[in-house]
């Protein structure tokens, strides 16, 4: 009953795999032909941008570390006696967005928090990658035990809530490193704090698509050709891997952000004692609120919109390159 | 039958997570200096030669003399009888499962009106969007789903009390509360004061069912505002996932098949769109759930109410950290989490055919 | 069961079932219209199994579809043509459901008017399932997942079968003695034993007793006493008649009486729209409206109630439509219809779930069947099973098969007439034994070359041949004759004008320059 007929199976050469760089640059035309996509780019850029900048020529824009020893000298010096001011036009730049507790100017604030948010945020979402890549690929590719076992601490990682555990291991990281003298700031606690906790989502998801490679024929092919495993996980299943991983790097960027400004607003940041005071948007909204009950919203308010603004520029370049990249929505 | 198997091998699977939660609350402890951990033993007022004895005791207590892994079967065998530590702080002292017991009701109460609004308001919303690719009110709910995704919960919280609040918001004193502010303390509810019976622990409930309108009112109407949010935060994520569901499921096989029977388009999105397209979002309640006992962490935070939250964050921001109260907490939300898991995969088996063994 | 013996094979005297004129159905794609269907036109008698055969992407899926108007839209469309099923034109009010601008391949604007699609889908429902039926490539994706067998069979019955459910259910409560004596005397008059088997069964099946009729026919075998047998049967019946509200289901049957009255209307509208006569279409509307009008008032409760609890207040009929269910299942030879009923679909093999889903097109006793690549994913012996019971069919009731297949020897072995599709066109169409024996088509005698053919002795013909070039990207598709870049016998013109079906000698039709040098006008 069945027969073949070769006429029906498509003749002609079989397409050969584009390199992934062109892969990659066939995905960004499309993420820019897409308006919304566009919009999240030139948001994302524009962030960046600032937060470098402020990172450069700290003394152009008034922040940069240390801004807040700058700011109080700026004011005088009188910590706790500024009472929060309106928006205005006359005092200058600095004033536009009106000042916050203890009489600090919110702009020039919130440009230097930009540089630690987006700083830190960027740090912790590339270091969890790399972490997750590594052991997501090699577990998965050599299988059996190392896959198990990282399966079961992932699992682990998975059964608490995310906020919770990042409380837990900032604080008991915190402590013993203070401990032991260890020259760090808050920041960068909080970010080793939740580059241990985040790298799972990393590690599972290279791992079903290293799983996915690793019965392919190309896979086969170099194995047949007598290439070690480690040199196949590098020069095969990496690269596959590395397009999904930059999609979620894009879509995790604004979780990570919100995290660890929730973070900060809970107050884990002042758990170590550090002297060089440098604002972060949670703070600087945990700061604003003392105020919140006498009907002062701005300090809460603005740093609240630079933040959002932020994560949904973020969130619609991600889904933009996500609906890109997933070739359900390719017609 | 086959349920009743499948329910036990997935509580069995269960029993490793729940070993590795421990480990990893066992390795928090273990990364604090040792003296440190053994300083949380010994009471402030005592005399020097009793301070040696209570060191000796903690040390034998923990059995810090002994290897590691006998160390950790200490430690298990003190979680197996239920003793989590005991933490010292303003907000709470006492042992730390004797604080999750008193502080626990409030924050159930809280996720679980939580949870039963935002089903209710997800699942018919969800699929009418869902029903609606980009038409106008999909393209509204995006928007929503977008904005509340990327907004903070502290800040949402925040806002909230801006537009809503108290003396703050629009609404002036007719607002609503925005802390702990009047919340019926444990001194002037009658059946707490008398010792009579509460059933659920959960204020709200106990006054409707012991019929005290003014105190559920009261209740009541603090809860607004923290469930509101909270219920917002996870309503992004739901609607997301069950739009996407449903755009997911109208273009298989089998709703083709359903037009091809004649069904009408009403009865093909109800009776074979629907159910198959919701099946999926009840394994997303499980995820729900992580992020939910995280915002309420924070939301009890933002709005000064007594729950499980605020007992995590005494253990942190306190004097001295209290390791102990944060190594109970953890675990316990952790087990919280699991517990929810276990319950949504039995329940994903119950409504799936698909899935018997 | 069912019961109809029709003449089958009297297929040219006939009026066709299925008319399909100049389809024209496009994609809209990011890279530009995918023009699938250009202008394909056939004819399907009642009775008849008509084959479409071509290369994968030659547009015999999207005919299918189109046909059911099922084309997923978004991105597809009908963009053009006349479909009759029974002589109603199921695109009649193609041009009032949507406006569609065209500005460039890639850049196209369709406003779809919410209005008119919701009357053209109301109409729809009541054809497909109903005079046309379907049966899918992949049964496994076909069949919902988490329904029962028999509910989606049940639904298919419930949706067009309510007014003759209710007829058996109201005519066997109001069995009388009248009927009885009627019966026993038809009975006692006939010695012969098949006969009588008959009569037995014609009177269970008048009355919706069927599940009686074993122990009917051994009550009448072992009792000579006539009253005893009446006083059984009355038994019977009352056993059956229990919990059932007779008031409700003559309101359900009245309420289904209107709604077909009103899809009976809606159809006249159309009809009316279509020819331009106002005054009609005008007065269809006002009856429309006041009927609809009518039906909401009276209903409302009854609708109200179907809603919330449709289970309970359509029990009887769900009954009914169950045992109909079994029926058909056991029909297309289920073994154990009884547990396949309540079972869901993953718990079947593959051929048993294709031959649900044939029983669930059976359901409504359609005349035609679109049997799409229905055995393409099963295995071997399945298939010739699937095929026998299709064809078993086709000659049991008369059933019209539009079988659309890659497989040039399940054509050989089912069909009466077929059409060759090449790139959106048909390009041939004839009888079964003229393609294999004298196929005209540059493209259909390639296709027949490329297959190995037992009757085939002699040296040159065995070698198969392969036909040169790919199938063309139909974004762009060739001018003139799609198929004339890879054609041995290209001349100038087949790349200017686009050759048109005509019939060069009975009952076969080619489109090729070759044999008559008509081309379509645009």
């Amino acid at each position: 009953m069945q027969s073949t007929i070769s006429i029906f199976k498509r003749s002609g050469v079989q397409k050969k795999r584009r390199p992934k760089v062109e892969d990659f640059q066939a995905t960004m035309k499309l993420v820019l032909k897409n308006k919304v996509s566009l919009t999240g780019l030139i948001i994302t850029s524009v962030y960046f941008i600032l937060a470098l900048m402020d990172y450069v020529y700290p003394q152009y824009l008034g922040a940069g570390p240390g801004v807040v020893t700058s700011m109080l000298r700026f004011n005088g010096g009188f910590l706790g006696q500024g009472f929060p001011s309106g928006p205005t036009l006359a005092k200058g730049w600095w004033y536009y967005l009106g000042t916050t507790y203890a009489n600090i100017p919110l702009f020039p604030a919130i440009l230097s928090a930009l540089y630690i948010d987006l700083g830190y945020s960027l740090m912790i979402v590339l270091s969890g990658a790399v972490i997750g890549i590594l052991i997501g690929t090699f577990s998965a590719y050599y299988g059996g035990f190392w896959d198990e076992l990282m399966m079961r601490i992932t699992d682990i990682f998975y059964s608490i809530p995310f906020l919770i555990m990042a409380i837990a291991f900032t604080t008991i990281l915190s402590y013993s490193l203070a401990k032991a003298h260890a020259p760090i700031n808050g920041f960068s606690l909080i970010a080793i704090a939740l580059i241990i906790i985040w790298w799972p989502t990393y590690a599972r998801l290279t791992r079903s698509i290293t799983l996915s490679v690793k019965s392919s024929r190309f896979i086969e092919a170099a194995i047949a050709s007598g290439s070690s495993k480690v040199r196949n996980v590098f020069t095969h299943v990496i690269p596959n891997v590395l397009s999904p991983v930059f999609v979620q790097i894009s879509l995790d960027l604004g979780s990570i952000v919100l995290i660890f400004a929730t973070v900060e607003y809970l107050g884990l940041g002042s758990v170590i004692k550090v002297t060089q005071y440098t604002p972060e948007l949670g703070e600087l909204i945990s700061a604003g609120q003392t105020y919140l009950p006498v009907g002062i919203w701005w300090p809460v308010f603005v740093p609240g919109i630079f933040l959002l603004i932020f994560t949904v520029g973020v969130n619609i370049l991600g889904d933009g390159m996500r609906d890109v990249l997933d070739p359900k929505m390719r017609r | 039958m086959e349920l009743r198997y499948y329910i036990i091998r997935r509580f069995l699977i269960l029993i490793p997570t729940l070993f590795g939660l421990v480990l990893l609350t066992f390795i928090l402890l273990r990364a604090i200096p040792t003296s440190d951990l053994i300083a949380s033993f010994i009471s402030q007022k005592a005399t020097a030669q009793e301070r040696v004895i209570e060191k000796q005791q903690a040390i034998a207590y923990l059995g810090l003399n002994q290897p590691l892994p006998v160390q950790f079967l200490y430690y298990l065998n003190d979680i197996i009888h239920g003793n989590l530590g005991v933490m010292y702080t303003s907000f709470y002292t006492g042992p730390v499962m004797g604080g999750i017991e008193r502080f626990l009701p409030y924050t159930l109460e809280l996720s679980i009106a939580t949870v039963i609004l935002s089903i209710l308001i997800a699942i018919p919303l969800g699929t009418y969007i869902g029903a609606r690719p980009n038409s106008p009110s999909d393209a509204i709910g995006r928007i929503f789903s977008l904005g509340v995704y990327a907004m903070p919960i502290f800040w949402l919280a925040l806002l909230a009390q801006i537009i809503f609040g108290k003396n703050i918001g629009i609404f002036g004193s007719y607002g609503l509360p925005i802390s702990g502010e009047g919340y019926p303390t444990t001194t002037k509810v009658p059946w707490i004061v008398n010792n009579v019976s509460e059933p659920t622990h959960m204020l709200f409930v106990d006054a409707l069912l012991h019929g005290n309108l003014t105190i559920a009112y009261s209740a009541f109407i603090h809860l607004i505002l923290p469930v509101g949010v909270l219920t917002l935060s996870i309503l992004a994520g739901l609607l997301r996932f069950i739009r996407a569901g449903m755009v997911d499921t109208a273009n298989q096989e089998f709703v083709k098949t359903a037009r091809a029977k004649g069904v009408p388009e009403k009865l093909v999105l109800r009776r074979h769109v629907r159910k198959n397209a919701l099946l999926p979002s009840v394994t997303v309640i499980g995820l729900l759930m992580a992020g939910l006992l995280g915002g309420v962490v924070v939301i009890e935070y933002v709005f000064q109410l007594r729950g499980m939250g605020r007992l995590t964050l005494a253990t942190i921001t306190g004097l001295n950290i209290q390791f102990y109260g944060v190594a109970g907490t953890v675990l316990f939300f952790g087990i919280i989490l699991m517990i929810t898991n276990l319950i949504v995969d039995v329940v994903y088996a119950f409504l799936d055919p698909r899935i018997r063994y | 069961m069912i019961t109809q013996e029709e003449n089958v094979k009297e297929i040219s005297a006939s009026k066709p079932y299925i008319v399909v004129k100049d389809l024209v159905t496009q994609f809209f794609t990011s890279k530009g219209i995918v023009k699938a269907l250009d202008k394909v036109s056939f004819e399907i008698y009642p009775g008849e199994i008509y084959g479409l055969v071509g290369e994968s992407g030659c547009g015999k899926s999207v005919t299918s579809t189109s046909i059911m108007d099922l084309i997923p839209d978004p991105p597809g469309r009908i963009m053009g043509g006349e479909i009759y099923i029974d002589s109603f034109n199921i695109l009649s009010d193609l041009r009032s459901l949507a406006k569609i601008r065209i500005k460039s391949e890639t850049e196209v604007k369709i406003k779809r008017s919410k209005r008119a699609n919701k009357r053209h889908n109301e109409i729809l429902s009541q054809i497909r399932g109903n005079k046309i039926s379907m049966i899918f490539q992949e049964p496994f994706l076909a069949l919902n997942p988490t329904m029962r067998i028999g509910d989606q069979i049940m639904e298919s019955i419930l949706l067009h079968n309510i007014l003759s459910i209710s007829d058996g259910i109201i005519k066997r409560h109001n069995l009388n003695s009248n009927d009885l004596d009627k019966f026993m005397k038809n009975l006692n008059g006939e010695n012969d034993h098949l006969k009588r088997k008959k009569i037995i069964n014609n009177f269970v099946s008048e009355f919706g007793i069927q599940e009686f009729e074993e122990s009917l026919n051994s009550l009448i075998e072992n009792s000579t006493d006539d009253s005893y047998v009446k006083t059984e049967i009355i038994n019977m019946v009352q056993e059956n008649k229990k919990n059932i509200d007779m008031k409700l289901i003559s309101e359900i049957r009245e309420y289904y009486y209107y709604k077909n009255q009103l899809f009976q209307l809606t159809l006249e509208e159309i009809q009316a729209e279509r020819t331009g006569e106002t005054a009609i279409r005008n007065q269809k509307h006002e009856q429309i409206k006041a009927l609809r009008r009518y039906i909401n008032n009276k209903y409302f409760v009854l609708r109200m109630k179907l809603r919330l609890a449709e289970k309970h207040y359509m029990a009887p009929f769900r009954k009914e439509a169950r045992r109909r269910a079994i029926e058909l299942l056991s029909l297309v030879n289920i073994a154990g219809p009884e547990i396949v009923v309540d079972s869901y679909p993953h718990e079947l093999s593959g051929g048993m779930q294709q031959r649900a889903m044939i029983a669930m097109a059976l359901a409504s006793n359609p005349k035609m069947l679109i049997a799409d690549e229905p055995t393409t994913a099963l295995d071997v012996t399945t298939q010739a099973q699937i095929l026998e019971i299709i064809k078993d069919l086709n000659e049991l009731i008369g059933m019209g098969v539009l079988f659309i297949t890659h497989d040039l020897a399940v054509i050989a072995e089912m069909c009466d007439r077929v059409g060759v599709m090449y790139a959106g066109n048909l390009v041939e169409e004839t009888s079964t034994t003229e393609i294999f024996n004298d196929p005209k088509h540059p493209y259909t005698v390639g296709l027949m070359n490329s297959v190995p053919r037992a009757d085939r002795k002699r040296e040159k013909e065995i070698r198969l041949d392969t036909i040169p070039g790919t199938v063309p990207n139909l974004i762009t598709p060739p001018s003139g004759c799609r198929f004339h870049p890879r054609c041995k016998f290209a001349m100038d013109i087949c790349s200017l004008k686009k050759p048109k079906l005509v019939e060069i000698s009975p009952q076969h039709k080619v489109a090729c320059f070759l044999y008559s040098d008509e081309s379509e006008v645009d």
